[in-house]
């Protein structure tokens, strides 16, 4: 890679965790935002449209434009092969803070689901950093 | 369960690592290139139709079928995505990193199916 990476903010690792937590975000503010506005409509519900009605969904539609900027950005300096797995970290995030903040229970199949993504994710720390070395 | 499926979700996948792929090669030119260069706006053109594409057949078979039957396929996008940048764009993959996005990819499919 040429070009010298930015340091601070910009950091692109940073950036990767900036885009996790926005996509945590917005997923958690859709359910919110959808769930606030079933009321208004049971027929138009199920389209998605009632749910405009709702702050929390415009919010939402604006931490996915942040977020979609951001792995652009992670794009260009961090390799596909890494970037994208640790991007999915979301996906045990979502379900981990539906637990913690709303309540919802955890099925054994998903500990296990949620288990192994860690596991993997300790695997690819160390790769992960000796690239950052290398940069 | 219709032929659709078969068709669809295959294509539905390989839509979103190809989208991937070129957002990547796209953004990787950009840094040496700018973004008035012909062959970067290509690459990033690709992967917006790309993506475009996964969204709408995503979209389209959520219409039909379960969420937690749809979205396990996604998980497996996670391993294909690391093998395919590793061939389509030379990036450098060791066992540890391929092992690590393996089980990433099974624990999101575990994750998705329940």
């Amino acid at each position: 890679m040429t070009n010298s990476r930015p340091k601070g903010f910009a950091n692109p690792w940073l950036v990767l965790g900036f885009e996790v937590i926005c996509v945590l975000v917005y997923e958690l503010l859709q359910k919110r935002g959808a769930s606030a506005t079933v009321h208004l409509s049971q027929v138009w519900s199920w389209t998605g449209l009632t749910a405009l009605a709702s702050p929390l969904t415009w919010l939402a539609m604006g931490l996915m434009i942040i977020s979609l900027l951001s792995w652009l950005y992670v794009l260009r300096y961090i390799p596909l092969s890494i970037a994208f797995p640790l991007s999915r970290v979301v996906d045990i995030l979502v379900p981990l803070s539906c637990w913690m903040i709303l309540g919802e229970d955890i099925s054994t199949r998903r500990w296990c689901g949620i288990a192994l993504v860690i596991i993997g994710l300790i695997l690819m720390a160390k790769p992960a950093a000796q690239l950052e070395e290398k940069l | 369960m219709s032929w659709q499926v078969f068709v669809l979700i295959p294509v539905a996948l390989i839509a979103f690592v190809a989208g991937q792929l070129c957002l990547k090669r796209g953004m990787e030119s950009s840094a040496a290139k700018g973004f008035h260069d012909r062959k970067v706006l290509a690459f990033l053109g690709c992967g917006i139709f790309s993506m475009t594409i996964n969204f709408l057949i995503t979209l389209g078979l959520l219409a039909h079928l379960d969420l937690s039957f749809v979205y396990p396929f996604q998980g497996l996008s996670v391993i294909i995505i690391s093998l395919a940048a590793a061939v389509v764009l030379r990036e450098k993959l060791n066992l540890r990193l391929t092992l690590g996005a393996l089980l990433i990819s099974v624990g999101v499919v575990l994750v998705s199916m329940s």
